[in-house]
């Protein structure tokens, strides 16, 4: 270790003597009586759902609570803001959903997939290539589920071999698998649609509060199940993996087969997201599904939020996406707006490797936390 | 039929040899440190770029920099600029690969839209050198000729220090094994640094000739990060003798599927190479296993 990197350290450890501890009293003196009164309303979540979706204090449940109230009264707020928030916060409900669909698999397992967009893609073209070829066009109930039995079967023919490689291997495949899928595209352009994709898919609805609320129902189906998964045994298990493969399989367990179930999972969440986003703005092209940079803003989302967590990517999705779509635009072009916001995400992973929204879940967790 | 073996071997042997300078740079960084740079095609991109502006921009009044004198300066500028990226942010974060691969992700998408906020996305089309030969009867434009020479030159130079010198030998020693370098007395740091910049100066002299070849781009850093996975990875993580070959295996494929099913084929076949060598051959032709510490 060289000299700068020790003095970095000094001073971050300056940091967290001297000036986090009195702030954090400070905050703990203002927190903790609204903690106080939250709790009887924790203890009873606690007692019916605490088993199922982990435990919670008083003031993670206000925090949860508050969350819940904000997206679900957004027509009400949202046109008081200038821009257009109704649809960046329905685009970012379905960005929450790639950005869990990722973790479930990369986050919790470890085993870090670039080829995620690819799994939405394969839902998002089922949808374009039913809508296209067949006349009359089925309807919603047959093209939603086969599509997202498209983006199963695509992940699993993905997953299945892949998944016997290990570290940078398996990232290098999936990485692949994105190029060919775009490649593909391009190659088979007649079948396919070329580089400007399918505008055939029929849209839900261009009422914004509907179709706000058609992407916010799911999202929030999605994180309970994922929440639910994440929280049993299998969750335990794919953390363990991540730490430490070789024990999980001494212990009896056989980690393929985790994987797998983690993969398949990943992949039915991708495809709800894809065929909400192919039916979000009707057309499915290479740019708005496939190209590598889509997966690489899922993992950017989960990564910011915190991996490993089903609250960290949503809370990751929606602070991306607000920050792309609404907040930086007030200030900066276009790509100064990337490079800010791609600035911004070098620093979390380098400051708060865990993560933003998991910090925040923790901090206001410990608030009051030893108060016996 | 002759003709046009002979003008795929050649104009094959042509982009292979950018390729191979691609894919070393890629697997030394990845044999020292354990490092996935995925700022490499950032880095080659930059490369044109800056040899676009140094070419172009006048320094004093109307006096524009001799080319012979703008081409090493553009390929040191990127060694710099490759081995900043590991002294102002890898070295802190190696040793986590996760957050290490996608901080690098992350820098170069950065870069691309800093490219993009600069230059604008239209291709910028240039040559390092000037003019077209015929060799048995293929066309050949000087700058494809003279990339090919300067990367086998390269190649034999970095083939000569890894193998006959002290530096060179200390970075074999450290991609074998770190620790085992470091009873030996072997620096580290300076292996490090040096990697990076051999890394960085490889990837600015392939930039330089693929952007002569086909237009520079805030987008070109993609294709050539995938290549060089796919080349280092059939090669062997770490191998720099399976790159080179690596990288002749797929060159040739690239210049058949073209030349034989059409430009919007290109990568297909490599790309399938890729996975039939992952499943059969994990640990690529000449590589070893990766081993996480």
């Amino acid at each position: 270790m060289s000299e700068r990197v020790r003095r970095i350290g000094r001073l971050r450890s300056t940091v967290r003597q001297t000036i986090l501890p009195p702030s954090r009293r400070a905050a703990a003196r203002v927190l903790s009586p609204i903690d106080r009164v939250l709790q009887p309303g924790a203890n009873l979540f606690n007692r019916f759902l605490g088993s199922y979706v982990g435990e919670v204090t008083g003031l993670q449940l206000g925090l949860l609570v508050a969350a819940l109230v904000a997206l679900a009264t957004v027509p009400m707020w949202a046109p008081l803001f200038v821009g257009n928030y109704m649809r960046t916060l329905a685009v970012a409900c379905i960005w929450s959903i790639f950005a869990m669909g990722w973790d479930i698999q990369s986050g919790y397992t470890g085993y870090i997939s670039f080829g995620h967009s690819a799994l939405s893609a394969a839902a998002g073209y089922t949808t374009a290539l039913l809508a296209v070829n067949l006349s009359p066009v089925p309807s919603f109930w047959v093209t939603i589920p086969v599509s997202i039995l498209a983006a199963l079967v695509l992940g699993l023919l993905i997953g299945l071999p892949s998944l016997r490689l290990s570290g940078p291997y398996f990232s290098l495949v999936t990485f692949v698998a994105v190029l060919l899928f775009y490649r593909l595209t391009i190659g088979f352009s007649e079948t396919l649609g070329g580089e400007n994709g399918f505008q055939a898919v029929e849209v839900f609805t261009w009422d914004f509060t509907e179709r706000y609320y058609l992407m916010l129902v799911p999202m929030l189906l999605v994180a309970a199940a994922l929440t639910v998964v994440a929280r049993s045994n299998v969750g335990t298990v794919l953390v363990a993996i991540r730490e430490n493969e070789r024990a999980v399989s001494a212990a009896g367990l056989d980690p393929t087969k985790f994987k797998l179930w983690s993969f398949a999972l990943s992949s039915i969440t991708m495809g709800i997201g894809g065929v909400l986003l192919a039916h979000f703005g009707g057309n499915v092209d290479p740019t708005t599904f496939v190209v590598v940079d889509r997966s690489i803003e899922m993992i950017a989302m989960a990564v910011i939020g915190g991996m490993s967590s089903v609250l960290g990517p949503i809370g990751g999705a929606f602070l991306f996406v607000l920050l792309r779509d609404e907040i930086l635009r007030l200030w900066f072009g276009h790509s100064t707006r990337w490079v800010m916001l791609w600035l911004l995400v070098l620093l979390v992973l380098v400051f708060a490797r865990n993560g933003l929204f998991r910090w925040i879940w923790h901090a206001v967790g410990a608030v009051g936390g030893d108060r016996e | 039929m002759l003709d046009s073996l002979l003008s795929i071997l050649i104009t094959g042997a042509m982009i292979s040899a950018l390729y191979a300078l691609i894919a070393i740079g890629f697997t030394m960084i990845f044999g020292v440190g354990g490092v996935l740079n995925l700022a490499h095609g950032a880095l080659i991109m930059a490369g044109a770029y800056v040899f676009v502006i140094l070419n172009r921009d006048v320094i004093w009044e109307s006096v524009a920099l001799p080319r012979l004198l703008v081409f090493p300066l553009a390929v040191g500028v990127i060694g710099l600029a490759s081995y900043g990226l590991y002294a102002g942010l890898v070295r802190y974060i190696e040793d986590d690969p996760v957050i290490t691969f996608l901080a690098t992700v992350v820098v170069a998408t950065m870069t691309t839209e800093i490219a993009l906020g600069i230059f604008g996305d239209q291709p910028y089309a240039y040559t390092v050198v000037r003019g077209q030969a015929s060799i048995a009867g293929t066309s050949v434009s000087y700058n494809d000729l003279a990339g090919f020479v300067l990367s086998w030159i390269a190649i034999g130079l970095l083939w000569y220090y890894i193998t006959q010198t002290d530096g060179g030998r200390s970075i074999l020693a450290a991609s074998m094994s770190e620790r085992g370098a470091q009873l030996t007395g072997v620096d580290l740091h300076s292996v490090r640094t040096r990697t990076w910049l051999i890394a960085g100066g490889l990837a600015g002299l392939a930039g330089i000739f693929l952007g002569g070849d086909q237009a520079a781009t805030p987008l070109m850093w993609l294709n050539p990060l995938a290549l060089a996975f796919i080349i280092v990875v059939i090669g062997g993580i770490g191998s720099i003798k399976g790159s080179i070959i690596a990288a002749y295996l797929i060159g040739y494929t690239e210049t058949l599927t073209v030349s034989m099913l059409g430009q919007s084929f290109r990568g297909i076949l490599s790309l399938v190479i890729l996975l039939v060598v992952l499943f059969l051959l994990p640990q690529g032709l000449y590589g070893r296993e990766y081993v996480h510490e």
